[in-house]
């Protein structure tokens, strides 16, 4: 420790690594003698190996980063060890950011929260935020930079770029991912000025170019369409899954919409919500009416949209001569009735992905329907390049093909994979002298690059963003780089300075130029603080709508194929992040796998079922996939998802590549790579069965009801009518068996066989309420579950076995016609039931109830005869059939960085015991020992206990607290009268409850969009 | 002859045996050199049990994952194969001690051999409970012993129940096959010629010198035995279906389930102590001893339990219905219906339709016919089983957690396997061990009836006529 000084430690990675030792350290994360920890991995041996490192390298201690970030709240006298310390910092995604929290434990971030003041997040996050944990950890992540596949350094990049880069007339094609950051910006534009011959093209598979394009036609400038559904009473998505994580913006959305859902009283009222869509989406699961269509029919159903406003407002007269297949229809009459009446207070959007036009036709009707403002704004976004992306960039690729170009410089894109094979990137790259490729893994692109330059996760770098709403905020490190490697800026500053410069320098000069002098000082501190800047954003356009020109396309005759990013993996960019290969997709819960997606009588009509492998061609290109059919999916379309099929990127992301124990060679994994097909969202294909199968690991094998109570719902006006339609007495006619036994006795309850606990008064009593009218499906909740309590991830095969891990669940069904169905969600943790049945039966009492009323596990005490989630009627105790810790923490020959990830707050559950919610005993336990040393009461403030799943949800669907506090939120929604029991009549007491869900679909569409609830 | 006359019983043990030549047929088993066959079947019996070690080697390597257990269903063949095994460990203590305590003189023929049997299959099924569980090292901790962490197993749970039930079944059916074993040892340690023999059976003949005091003592020994064994034949089964009787799973929470497991459990009994029987009595030439009125005999009793058996099926559906619960009324038609209907079915023909055969003499009387139909039944009752077992996980009460159970080839090795224990136990036995127990037999034999000496201690056997039935069928 003595050699280096805390100067040098402080200051810069790149002297340290000269040396040798750390070099070394670098590369194997852990010394020699750390590789003995295989079993699982405990705290403290986990300490014990940080301790081991930082002895041999010398280091004074972890992976701090080398300039002080300040803690979020609460921060305690410097590090107290097992205290965890909350930094804000925000995740780019898609050229927007949003707002994060990061719990940190001595110097390791460990759980990615939302942050509370962040407009972008309002403090929730989607399932991408969670999962980034793991990728920052991920050990196949590019750890070095590489020079024609040989090892390089970050510093050798930087000699190269100073030498190379010299020449500003070489001829430079620079392909970036879309970036908010104006650091980014800034030195685009450097970079644009001082080598005058590049050309920049943002590229992004699925990006919003189209989205902008259609207000330029429309307002002649490029701009952000901003949605503010908080005041929308009417929202109408054509094709637009913004619940999703696939949109940029789904956290503000998700909470914007949801948040004009709660209803807590007769006499509230509801936002309603029309989908338009050819899959089934979140969104359309969401919607109170819903119409499938073929994607190519969204431009003909706006269409016709329009024309059928161009009576009722004023501004849509071009379309007044429209006539096509949805003219005249009960939907479009209904929608656009309803629409006309609550202009100004409703919002029509439209799937990023669809064309220009359609864009433009939808801003036409949202300004025409007085919405500018109120519930839609344009937003200038400054990171926008002045161009259309899509044809630039298919520009660039013919340039470089005819050798215009001396170098490419890939910046976080992976064209060579997410093209389609007709542009045929990979050999456009070959005539090009230096091709560049900087990301995050050694992908398709890194392969035909002669640089690959690895990127830093932002947990580890400085970086800065707006998000979508234009909420400026910067990235604060949450720890050093694990690897040799740099951030988006520092690349882009070494090619164009040919130094490398820190980020922090870089951010910070950037707000020293939003921020003069002195106030740079205050200000820095405060928006590190509170991870937002809340002075300054995007500028509102003051928008005039042109005339626009109707056209007509006409839809795609026969088979439609549309294509789509992946609800877990996105455009491919989180093919290795387990977590989410394993989350099941929200609605057709499939997992590790995408599948072509089509209606039943689609499926009908070609002869296939599910798991029968079909050929989809589009242009003369064709994949072998496995069949889905998706009841509610528009027939003759057909939807795939991208990001599978990868070959060398990442353990994960080609399984079945390589010899794991997780595999069995003879089934198939991985995914099949949809990106040849992908011309536009969609296209006109052919679908033909194939023979063989491809076996789907699928981890909800029923999809009905089956007629039972489990799920409740009614329309706003049958619960006007009827306040206890979620009642047990209402739903089967009679009273729940045993109450009338039990009044007698003067009980409130039904009696038991068993000892009933009696509770001190000194406990607080822990109960969860979930909201079933604002969850919308996404399945945040089990990635933040997953992150907070060490889930392991199991792999295909096991899954496929039915032994899937999450302790939060999200149960999907299907209500009313199979070719049109409603689909409805219902989150499932542990219900904690009073009177539990796991507890009675445990023949070691290893789960016993707690005296806060939990139902609780002891993992030492379990011996794993399975008895348990046997007699559970909820089915949500899971089994550790095999060691998973080992095989998912001890990954390879690498000793595992991704244990950092684990929450050392939580037990790493050995090899045959029974695991499953906690309802987040470490945070209910840390509330109630804070509670108790700030104020002596044994009873946790309302609101100071978060679980998990409650603070990532975008919806706020989940309420927990103390029942023994009459005013808690929780103790609240168990009052209200939609407030129900899962299987009440088993007398099992849950203090997980539901509130019944709440539907407000347009009357005079009711029996069209089967809308008849279950109950 | 009139209605109410008195009709004779056939000889229990035909041929013209006379005590000596009843301790030649049984005790020549054992100090005879050992047959060739012998050791062919014994060499299959290790192969088997070989495979046995390492389906559980593997298991406790590897963890339960090797089998198809999952979410929903977290008891698979382990729990079935353990509950067939106990089942079938019933016959023997119900014929030794009950049919005992009713002077059912026909059992001397069988009880040794069945007791045999039952302790046997109650060590296969004491397998299952073991290595089921995640963490094999502290299975110590279902029994209540103190320790250090001041834990009491939970007196709650079934599974603690069924702990102390086997065992006690376990031990008390031990006593009482090793108190009815002690005359015959030392009959075989008075004719034994070598020296390693002599000792061996002498130390296991405790002594025994055959004098009136030492009989007076095994007799009483005995009786308090079959009448401690008598309530636990009942219990056992009983405690086992407490194991799913006790929890609150569709098709496993029902008060039918103790009778109608204890009927299943002598059902499958009686048709694998008939299966090892028939074979036994071939191959050793016991059919003097073990004669097809003991086979008629036990056949009635499948055929009556076998009854039972199907009432209570039945009588399931018919409580499921007038219950009025709707899980309960789906699980019911699901087994008939649903994923599981081929076990169901499998089961309804192996155990209800194919016992009723029975009602016809001819077929009762039929050696083959009776060895197939017992092989038949035991399938069943395995069936039953797997039918209460992942039927009832697989499809409980919240649609999105079904799912469908497959088995791997460790459960099937692992369950193959028990029979290499069972038959490797029972080989040994009959090699070792008189199969019949020689003393008590002998008290049947007409010699033993004082009714059948004169004043002068002359033998003058007494002549029984079986009256010929009027009709072949009864």
């Amino acid at each position: 420790m003595s050699e280096v000084t805390q100067n040098t430690y402080w200051k810069s990675l790149n002297e340290l690594a000269q040396n040798k030792e750390y070099e070394n350290f670098v590369e194997r994360e852990f010394p020699e003698n750390a590789t003995e920890l295989t079993d699982g991995v405990s705290r403290k041996g986990f300490l014990r190996v940080m301790g081991a490192s930082i002895a041999l390298a010398g280091f004074a201690a972890c992976r701090r980063p080398v300039q002080k970030i300040l803690p979020y709240s609460n921060q305690p006298e410097d590090i107290v060890p097992g205290i965890p310390l909350f930094y804000a910092t925000a995740m780019p995604f898609q050229g927007s950011l949003t707002g994060l929290v990061v719990e940190n434990h001595e110097g390791r971030p460990t759980k990615v929260e939302g942050n509370d003041l962040h407009p972008g997040s309002w403090g929730n996050t989607n399932a991408y935020h969670q999962a980034t944990m793991l990728e920052m950890y991920d050990p196949d992540r590019s750890r070095t930079p590489l020079r024609n596949g040989e090892k390089a350094s970050t510093s050798d990049f930087a000699t190269f770029a100073q030498e190379y880069f010299a020449d500003t007339n070489k001829r430079i094609a620079f392909i970036s991912e879309a970036n908010s950051s104006p650091s980014f910006t800034a030195l685009k534009q450097n970079a644009l000025s001082k080598f005058t011959n590049a050309k920049w093209v943002t590229y992004e598979p699925f990006g919003e170019d189209n989205a902008i394009e259609g207000n330029r036609i429309a307002f002649g400038s490029r701009l952000r369409t901003h949605y503010n559904y908080t005041n929308a009473d009417v929202v109408v998505s054509l094709d637009d899954d913004f619940l999703a994580p696939t949109h940029p913006n789904n956290v503000e959305y998700a909470k914007q919409v949801t948040g004009r859902r709660k209803v807590t009283s007769t006499s509230d009222s509801m936002s309603r919500i029309y989908s338009i869509e050819n899959g089934f989406t979140l969104t359309g699961s969401f919607a109170d009416n819903r119409l499938r269509v073929k994607a190519s029919e969204i431009e003909a159903f706006a269409n016709a949209l329009a024309a059928a406003l161009s009576t009722r407002v004023n501004g849509l007269n071009a379309f007044r001569g429209i006539n096509n297949q949805f003219t005249g229809s009960d939907f479009i009459t209904a929608l656009a009735d309803d629409l006309a009446s609550n202009a100004g207070k409703c919002a029509v959007s439209v799937g990023l992905d669809h064309s220009v036009y359609t864009h433009s036709v939808v801003t036409a009707i949202n300004t025409s329907l007085n919405n500018t403002g109120s519930t839609v704004n344009y937003l200038q976004v400054p990171s926008f390049d002045n161009q259309n992306n899509s044809q630039a960039f298919a520009d660039v690729v013919s340039e470089m093909k005819a050798g215009n170009f001396d170098a490419v410089v890939m910046i976080g894109t992976n064209p060579v994979y997410t093209t389609n094979t007709d542009l045929d990137f990979a050999s456009a790259l070959t005539n090009v002298e230096e091709v560049i490729h900087f990301g995050t893994y050694k992908d398709e692109s890194s392969k035909s690059a002669s640089w690959h330059v690895s990127r830093s996760h932002f947990l580890e770098t400085w970086g800065d963003g707006y998000s979508f709403g234009g909420a400026r905020s910067v990235i604060q490190p949450q720890i050093q780089p694990l690897h040799d490697s740099i951030s988006e800026i520092e690349f882009l500053n070494t090619i164009i300075s040919g130094e490398l410069t820190s980020g922090y320098e870089l951010v910070q000069n950037t707000f020293k130029g939003f921020y003069s002098g002195s106030r740079f000082e205050n200000r820095w501190k405060d928006i590190l603080h509170d991870g937002i800047d809340i002075t300054d954003g995007y500028n509102r356009a003051n928008v005039q709508l042109r005339s626009i020109t109707p056209s007509q396309t006409s839809p795609i005759d026969g088979i439609e194929v549309v294509i789509r990013p992946d609800s877990s993996i996105y455009d491919g960019r989180f093919a290795n992040l387990g977590w989410l290969q394993e989350l099941p997709d929200p609605m057709t819960k499939i997992t590790w796998d995408n599948v072509a997606l089509m209606s039943p009588a689609t499926a009908a009509s070609i002869g296939v079922e599910n798991e029968d492998l079909v050929s989809v061609a589009v242009n003369g290109k064709a994949i072998s996939i496995a069949a889905w059919i998706q009841p509610g999916h528009a027939d003759d379309s057909i939807t795939l998802n991208v990001g599978y099929g990868r070959e060398g990127i990442g353990r994960v992301a080609d399984m079945g590549r390589e010899n794991s124990q997780l595999l069995d060679p003879s089934e198939n994994y991985g995914g099949v790579n949809v990106y040849p097909l992908h011309f536009s969202l969609f296209a006109s294909g052919a679908i033909s069965k194939s023979s063989g199968i491809y076996k789907i690991a699928c981890v909800q094998d029923h999809h009905s009801l089956e007629g039972r109570d489990m799920y409740r719902q009614a329309t706003l006006e049958k619960y006007k009518d009827t306040p206890m339609y979620a009642s047990f007495a209402y739903v089967h006619k009679y009273d729940v068996p045993g109450m009338k036994e039990a009044a007698e006795l003067g009980e409130d309850q039904p009696i038991s066989l068993f000892d009933e606990q009696t509770y001190s008064a000194d406990e607080p009593q822990w109960g969860m309420a979930i909201d079933l009218n604002s969850c919308f499906g996404c399945g945040v909740c089990v990635i933040a579950c997953q992150s907070e309590n060490n889930i392991p991830v199991i792999g295909k095969r096991e899954v496929n076995r039915g032994r899937e891990m999450h302790w939060i669940r999200n149960d999907r069904y299907y209500v009313g016609d199979e070719n049109n169905p409603q689909a409805v969600h219902q989150p499932v943790p542990c219900m904690h039931c009073e009177l539990a049945p796991c507890e009675q039966v445990c023949p070691v009492a290893a789960t016993t109830h707690s005296d806060d009323g939990m139902n609780q596990m002891t993992y030492n005490r379990c011996i794993g005869t399975r008895y348990c989630a046997n007699n559970c009627p909820f089915k949500v105790r899971r089994f550790n059939f095999f060691n998973y810790p080992k095989e998912y923490l001890t990954t390879g020959e690498d000793p595992d960085i991704i244990q950092m990830a684990m929450n050392p707050e939580v037990t790493v559950r050995f090899r045959g015991v029974m695991e499953k919610c906690t309802y987040c005993v470490q945070r209910v336990n840390r509330a109630k020992i804070n509670t108790k040393i700030e104020t002596g009461s044994p009873k946790p403030a309302d609101g100071t206990v978060v679980t998990a799943c409650q603070q990532a949800c975008p919806a706020d669907a989940i309420y927990f607290g103390d029942l023994t506090d009459e005013s808690s939120t929780v103790a609240k929604m168990k009052r209200n009268e939609r407030n129900y029991l899962m299987l009440e009549e088993l007398n099992v007491r849950p203090r997980t409850s539901y509130i019944a869900k709440l539907t407000n679909p347009n009357p005079v569409l009711v029996d069209e969009t089967n809308q008849e609830p279950a109950h | 002859m009139s209605k109410y006359e008195y009709v004779p019983e056939p000889a229990l043990v035909k041929g013209n045996h006379d005590f000596a030549s009843i301790t030649r047929l049984v005790t020549d088993v054992n100090l005879r050199p050992t047959p060739k066959l012998w050791y062919l079947f014994m060499l299959i019996a290790n192969a088997l049990l070989g495979v046995f070690l390492l389906a559980v080697g593997y298991l406790i390597w590897e963890g339960t994952g090797i089998w198809g257990l999952m979410n929903p269903v977290g008891w698979g063949w382990a729990i079935i194969n353990f509950v067939w095994w106990v089942g079938i460990g019933h016959a023997g203590t119900l014929i030794s001690a009950i049919l005992f305590l009713f002077r059912q003189d026909w059992r001397t023929a069988i009880n040794r051999f069945a007791e045999a049997m039952t302790i046997f299959a109650v060590i296969c099924a004491l397998m299952f409970p073991g290595i089921h569980v995640g963490r094999i090292w502290v299975i110590y901790w279902v029994f209540p012993i103190p320790n250090q962490m001041a834990m009491w197993p939970n007196f709650n749970s079934p599974l603690l129940w069924d702990v102390f039930a086997v065992s006690t079944y376990f031990t008390v059916s031990l006593l009482f096959w090793y108190v009815g074993l002690v005359p015959d040892l030392a009959t075989l340690r008075d004719k034994a010629t070598d020296k390693i023999r002599k000792l061996a059976y002498g130390i296991g003949a405790l002594g025994w010198t055959g004098s009136n005091r030492a009989w007076w003592n095994y007799e009483k020994a005995y009786m308090i035995l079959a009448g401690l064994a008598t309530p636990l034949v009942l219990s056992v089964h009983t405690i086992v279906s407490f194991d799913f009787a006790v929890s609150m799973i569709p098709g496993w929470h029902t008060t039918i389930f103790p009778p109608y497991f204890v009927a299943g459990a002598v059902f499958s009994g009686f048709a694998m102590v008939l299966t090892l029987m028939l074979i036994c009595r071939k191959v050793y030439g016991m059919e003097d001893i073990m004669t097809n009125d003991h086979m008629e005999k036990m056949n009635i009793i499948i055929l009556v339990t076998g009854s039972m058996v199907g009432f209570a099926y039945i009588m399931e559906f018919f409580i499921a219905w007038y219950s009025g619960v709707e899980y309960e009324k789906a699980i019911f038609m699901l087994r008939a219906t649903g994923p599981y209907a081929w076990a169901y079915w499998i089961m309804m023909l192996c155990n209800v339709i194919s016992p009723q055969v029975f009602w016809v003499k001819k077929l009762r009387r039929h050696v083959g016919f009776t060895f197939f139909i017992s092989i038949v039944v035991n399938i069943g009752m395995w069936f039953e089983r797997f039918v209460i077992t992942v039927s009832s996980l697989a499809n409980d009460y919240l649609p999105s957690s079904w799912d469908y159970f497959s088995p791997t080839i460790w459960d099937v090795l692992t369950y193959v396997g028990t029979f290499g224990i069972f038959f490797t136990l029972f080989l040994a036995f009959l090699r070792f061990l008189p199969m019949i127990a020689i003393a008590e037999i002998k008290a049947i034999l007409p010699q033993a009836d004082p009714h059948n000496y004169d004043e002068n201690q002359e033998y003058h056997p007494h002549v029984v006529e079986v009256p010929k039935p009027k009709v072949d069928r009864v």
